[in-house]
């Protein structure tokens, strides 16, 4: 008599083989699907594979079993700690809701000496008492700040042009800074500013105190000086001026700029791409405009249509993707931030692309006025009269009043994508955000009617071209040193 | 396919309640409300999909995109089976993801 059974005995049965664990799928192009778990790892499948998934028919010897495993899409007989290592790692994903509000905002002054067409919010005013932040105003905005459990504080300071008010910008670094010997948080400091009237004793200031500077880089000179006019016509000399001295008094890694693609840019996001490089930058984030302030007034964010921005950002991809084939290692930052959801355990915690949404709970701004408000886009509808993400006033109400207003509460639960119509079942869900106010912006609500929504539609053509690129192996490899 | 007129077209699909759920065919037309409108009822064993353009299309346009409605409601048919299976687990893994975050204490 043998010692053990037949082989055969101990092969698991046809039924009990596997068990699915909880998946999203969507097709990616011609007879292949995507697949993505909770926790966004994915597998490409052919659509006979997914059916067979699904049915349990898989084959445990063929490579899409293998590979569907090892991300977490099933268990079977010898894999019991598959659904441990999911929930590890959903944990993982979650913990920055946990650390609750990040980032604060402060408004220091509405004032600018630009006049962007794109511009959400700025005045061209002297007038210092209508649209500066007061000190008493930024005393209450603080102790709201260190009422937010977070354990890394990020104090960014807007405008306007927020250099304008730099005086109270001293007074708030310093504020902080004395608060938080006690507090012990990270405590940071960012200064958006447009750099044309910063001087080298402010950026000395920044570099004593830590504060990094980000500012606006639109692209080659003509490009610059035509989105962002000023007395002078020399916003793009005064910005790359202004790059050049705080590298050299703040430090090299403490300067990032932005870029705002216009109507204008359309045609010329290589040469964007090239102004960057000259310019020393390691990388660019290609934005599209926002639907808010002036730049609905003006007709600037009217101009294009998602699709064409997408051909511009597509095109600026290739573009970038070229460079580093030729050895410049040039990162596209969206990229690298959704690449960042796709193949690690962590959330880059980038506001857009937060659910629970980024309001409020992620982020929270102080306006020069003394109004709260759950983002900075949120201050830029209320400049258009649109007052629904005002979330209270620094002056009236207490921390508990604001984080428990409707004003957040409703549109954080409505908007959230797990489960929001169409997002609750679409496989780039893990990927994608609930954005509120942009939807609350375009369509009037804040959940948004998602087939015609150009945050969606932006997303998902992004979200499957990177998919297909990583598809490929050496822009694979490239894409990986981004991370 | 139903000739309105005037070179206007609108279409009818029908499901059998037997292989579909109503809740999957509603999930499928919401994906499609860009372009067309839907009229939904329940008649016997049959799910009727009143399907009308809301822009002018030529009746092979419209053809192609109800057959990809039909695409689309075998697709939430899968989804819907997928989460059948999957619902112990999911709750489970979002129990533990958002529990004992600490903010309750705060």
């Amino acid at each position: 008599m043998s010692r053990f059974g037949a082989l055969a005995d101990y092969a698991p049965t046809l039924e009990t083989r596997y068990q699915l664990l909880p998946f999203r799928f969507a097709n990616l192009d011609d007879g292949r699907c995507v697949v993505t778990n909770m926790v966004g790892e994915y597998a490409l499948l052919s659509r006979a594979d997914l059916e067979d998934f699904v049915h349990h028919r898989l084959v445990p010897s063929s490579r899409a079993y293998d590979d569907l495993k090892a991300k977490h899409f099933l268990v079977d007989g010898d894999d019991s700690v598959a659904v441990d290592l999911l929930v590890l790692k959903a944990r993982t994903k979650a913990s920055r809701l946990a650390q609750f509000t990040g980032l604060h905002m402060f408004v220091t002054t509405l004032r600018c000496e630009h006049a962007c067409p794109y511009c959400q919010v700025s005045r061209q005013s002297e007038d210092r008492a209508a649209f500066d932040m007061s000190e008493a105003t930024a005393d209450r905005g603080l102790e709201l700040v260190f009422r937010s459990p977070s354990p890394t504080i990020k104090i960014e300071f807007q405008g306007g042009e927020s250099a304008l008010n730099f005086g109270l910008v001293r007074y708030i670094v310093e504020r902080a800074e004395e608060i938080n010997r006690t507090e012990g948080r990270d405590l940071a400091f960012v200064i958006a500013t447009n750099l044309a009237i910063v001087t080298d004793e402010m950026l000395q200031y920044c570099r004593e105190h830590n504060i990094f500077v980000s500012t606006s880089l639109d692209g080659p000179a003509d490009l610059h000086n035509r989105n962002r006019p000023r007395a002078g016509r020399d916003s793009y000399e005064r910005a790359v001026d202004g790059i050049r001295r705080a590298r050299a008094i703040v430090g090299r890694d403490r300067v990032s700029a932005l870029m705002t693609t216009t109507r204008d840019s359309l045609g010329r996001v290589e040469e964007i791409v090239d102004e960057y490089l000259r310019q020393g930058f390691g990388g660019i984030f290609l934005r599209p405009l926002s639907p808010y302030g002036f730049a609905v007034k003006t007709k600037s964010y009217a101009a294009y249509d998602a699709d064409a921005w997408l051909d511009f950002y597509f095109r600026g991809l290739r573009y970038i993707l070229d460079l580093n084939r030729r050895g410049y290692r040039f990162v596209e930052h969206y990229a690298s931030l959704v690449l960042g959801k796709m193949l690690t355990p962590f959330d880059t915690g980038y506001v857009d692309l937060r659910s629970p949404a980024g309001i409020g709970i992620g982020a929270l701004i102080y306006n020069y006025d003394g109004e709260v408000y759950a983002s900075d886009e949120s201050r830029m509808l209320a400049e258009m009269g649109d007052t629904s993400f005002r979330l209270g006033n620094v002056h009236r109400d207490t921390w508990e009043d604001i984080m428990t207003s409707e004003a957040l509460l409703r549109p954080l639960e409505a908007s959230y994508t797990g489960s929001a119509p169409m997002c609750s079942d679409c496989a780039f869900e893990p990927y994608c955000g609930a954005d509120p106010v942009f939807h609350h912006a375009t369509q009037g609500d804040a959940v948004g009617h998602k087939p015609t929504s150009a945050f969606c539609r932006r997303n998902m053509t992004i979200f499957k071209h990177l998919i297909g690129l990583l598809d490929e192996p050496e822009t694979r490899r490239i894409l990986l040193g981004w991370i | 396919m139903v000739d309105e007129g005037g070179g206007r077209f609108s279409a009818v699909l029908c499901f059998s309640t037997a292989v579909y759920s109503v809740e999957a065919v509603k999930r499928a037309a919401y994906r499609f409300t860009d372009r067309l409108s839907f009229d939904i009822s329940l008649r016997d064993q049959e799910i009727r999909c009143s399907v009308t353009p809301l822009a002018d299309m030529t009746k092979v346009d419209l053809a192609s995109l109800t057959a990809r409605v039909r695409n689309e409601v075998l697709d939430q048919d899968l989804r819907e089976r997928i989460a059948a299976e999957t619902a112990g687990v999911r709750n489970v893994v979002l129990a533990y993801a958002f529990s004992a975050t600490g903010l309750q204490d705060s």
